[in-house]
């Protein structure tokens, strides 16, 4: 788009104009594995800038019986990004007549996140869920598609503020155990459950970008027993199939303001 | 069937009012003129073996190549055109190793043989004006061996792009007399040594020449499939898991005398 | 890149139990490259008044000497010890005669305040850099790791902590935001005040 603009010596200026395809939804998102348990989390507010859009725009999508999908940054290309995904695990299962293991999704991920190396979907990924040997799983990804697996990460608004708590809490960073005991590889349920909450609440208040509502998303392995969940309100069971992995997803709400 | 030939036998594209592709046909007939070749199934692993004609004694016989690799995982005996089976051993080796670019695990070997047909059918198609590719379908089957999760698998593909998974299976000049002899003796709970065997025993009766290590070819896999979330194997670990392993002379020699 | 974040440099404040504590980090750097792990941003105003200055290490240092010559003067003509109040009114008075030229500093302060009755009250505050006083009620924070200690300090603090658990508190908070923070590290220490007594403590951290 060129236009011509006088300018003051008379001559007419060359003006270009920028459309900038990219915007920042605001958000956060969390996921948090355990031994046999992945909980996979994220707010709901969707903002652009100091406008909340809705309060209601889910960032967490269920991908497979035992795959979880978290996107946060450009709500677009969030979307469009599980879509897509989504699409490739459909023609996966025809392909090769199994679902895609979690550790073949976060792959494939990274492929599909680099094939748009240099016009990225806006997005950071967290993917939860359970590895084929039973265990909780955490793939976290920049968005152009360097993934790592972990026990914990957390993205987006109000990264800076969760992350360090979470090395606290999860991995005891700067904790030093009693004498003769040592800290925990992996934490139960529901303290998983206790800190995934208090994190949002903590990041609701002190970020603008957080609140409203939290969807949590629970994946639980094979043979788990779901008994610490009967204490927890607003619980969802999502499972389709039987004597598989079972999913629920917990819905809270989180100040409005 | 020849008295049948008409006009129909020429276009790869054409059916015949009887609902035949004669050049479909006429590819599997290519096949039957090729090299014996036996693939055994068993709960250990999969053989291959493939005879070798030496047609003359100048020829250097380890330049007779009719086992490849695929992945490491599997791999493939052929008969028929084997000039032909490059291309597919090409694709087939492209489909193994984007699998694994891009799912991180090992492509399983159904997959593989589906890839491979897919291949097949790709005779005489052409987009708008431009050239078809392949002008007629590929001259050559192949038996596909490999280890996934689902255990040690053998498949057969041919020129009709159909792809099936046998227990056991022979192709090539003797393949019935081979066919009837492994329905014989082959049973459900054979080792990985006596299939070793069986394959050859099967070759040695089609075979015109004496056998021996320089006119047969074989090929194994182990049924130890390396999970994706073993990374740290032992030393012994290592040794013990193969994949996909076609012999050498030296251990060729050894399966011969133990027959 | 703001003038803020030239040196790096983080400090955190918090309330407990008639006590608060102040804690900060002792890196000094010069952008990326760390230049020095002994860099003190926390000065004791009077026995029960503790200022962290985080920000500009140039401003630290000369707001620093402008505080101590205007605390003593106070002392002086008003022949008493400044209360934490009227030391925060005095940050905040400094700060504002720089409207348009501003220290680039934000400071946080601890102190325990003596009430009409004789008794004690803990006392925080912070202000920004142009003298905007904040007066919290748990805890405030300021510095390149100021998001992170807002994150790890909401989760970990709660009130009425006795003087060594909320040694513990502030610890753990200062040093998981600085180990998230590039421009804050390198050591870090804490002082907790009480109505008779300053507890200091160097603490061992991740020099990295």
């Amino acid at each position: 788009m060129e236009h011509s603009f006088a300018s003051p010596s008379g001559h007419p200026q060359p003006h270009q104009r920028h459309f900038n395809p990219y915007s920042e939804n605001g958000g956060t998102i969390l996921a948090i594995a355990g031994a046999n348990f992945s909980v996979i989390a994220g707010d709901t507010r969707q903002s652009e800038g100091y406008s909340i859009q809705t309060r209601y725009a889910p960032k967490v999508f269920r991908l497979t019986d035992k795959a979880v999908l978290a996107t946060n940054g450009f709500a677009a290309d969030g979307n469009m990004f599980v879509k897509k995904v989504r699409q490739r695990l459909e023609w996966y299962r025809h392909a090769h007549s199994k679902d895609m293991p979690i550790r073949a999704i976060a792959r494939l991920i990274q492929t599909m996140l680099y094939a748009r190396r240099f016009f990225p979907y806006y997005v950071y990924n967290i993917l939860g869920g359970i590895e084929e040997d039973g265990s909780g799983a955490v793939y976290s990804f920049d968005p152009v598609g360097s993934y790592e697996r972990e026990a914990c990460r957390a993205a987006g608004a109000a990264q800076s503020l969760v992350q360090p708590f979470l090395d606290n809490q999860i991995y005891f960073k700067n904790q030093t155990p009693a004498h003769g005991t040592s800290h925990p590889a992996h934490l139960p349920l529901d303290h998983v459950l206790e800190l995934v909450i208090d994190s949002f609440t903590s990041a609701t208040e002190r970020h603008i970008e957080v609140g409203d509502g939290l969807e949590i998303y629970v994946v639980l392995a094979k043979g788990s027993t779901p008994q610490v969940l009967d204490r927890w309100q607003g619980v969802t069971e999502m499972t389709t199939t039987q004597d598989g992995e079972r999913m629920f997803v917990i819905r809270r709400n989180l100040k409005r303001d | 069937m020849f008295l049948t030939r008409s006009e129909y036998d020429r276009g790869v594209n054409t059916f015949s009012p009887e609902g035949r592709l004669f050049q479909v046909e006429y590819a599997m007939e290519a096949i039957k003129l090729g090299s014996t070749t036996v693939g055994i199934r068993t709960p250990h692993g999969v053989v291959l073996a493939v005879e070798k004609r030496v047609h003359s004694p100048l020829l250097e016989s380890a330049s007779i190549e009719k086992i490849m690799e695929i992945d490491t995982h599997l791999g493939c005996a052929m008969s028929g055109l084997t000039a032909d089976a490059r291309t597919i051993i090409d694709h087939a080796r492209v489909t193994a190793q984007n699998h694994s670019f891009t799912y991180d695990e090992k492509i399983k070997v159904e997959s593989v043989a589906q890839a491979v047909c897919d291949l097949a059918l790709r005779f005489g198609e052409s987009v708008h004006d431009e050239e078809a590719m392949m002008s007629r379908p590929f001259g050559v089957a192949l038996l596909i061996a490999g280890n996934d999760e689902l255990g040690p698998q053998l498949y057969h593909t041919d020129p009709s792009g159909t792809s099936m998974r046998y227990d056991a299976k022979a192709i090539g000049s003797g393949s019935e007399a081979a066919q009837s002899e492994l329905q014989d003796k082959w049973h459900k709970q054979m080792t990985l040594q006596e299939a070793q065997i069986l394959t050859l025993r099967v070759l040695k009766q089609v075979m015109e020449e004496k056998l021996d290590q320089h006119n047969v070819q074989v090929a194994q896999v182990h049924s130890v499939y390396s999970h994706p979330f073993v990374h740290c194997l032992t030393a012994s670990q290592v040794t013990a898991e193969k994949g996909f392993e076609i012999l050498d002379e030296t251990s060729l020699k050894g399966v011969i005398e133990l027959m | 890149m703001s003038i803020m974040d030239q040196n790096g440099g983080s400090v955190i404040a918090m309330v407990g139990k008639d006590c608060v504590a102040i804690a900060s980090d002792l890196r000094l750097g010069n952008e990326a490259l760390a230049v020095s792990s002994n860099f003190q941003k926390i000065f004791p105003i009077t026995d029960r008044i503790y200022l962290g200055l985080p920000g500009l290490a140039t401003d630290v240092t000369t707001l620093k000497e402008r505080f101590r010559f205007r605390v003593n003067m106070y002392t002086i003509k008003e022949e008493r010890e400044i209360e934490p109040e009227t030391f925060a009114h005095l940050v905040s008075s400094t700060l504002y005669e720089h409207r348009f030229g501003p220290y680039y500093v934000e400071p946080v302060m601890a102190g325990i305040s003596k009430t009409p009755s004789g008794g004690f009250k803990p006392f925080i505050a912070a202000t920004d850099l142009i003298g905007c006083l904040n007066y919290a009620k748990d805890f405030v924070v300021a510095g390149t790791a100021s998001s992170k200690l807002y994150g790890v300090a909401e989760g970990l603090w709660e009130p009425d902590l006795e003087p060594e658990d909320l040694f513990e508190t502030i610890s753990q908070t200062i040093m998981n935001a600085l180990d998230r923070d590039a421009y804050s590290g390198w050591g870090c220490i804490v002082h907790v005040l009480t109505k008779d007594k300053v507890i200091t403590r160097t603490l061992k951290a991740r020099m990295d």
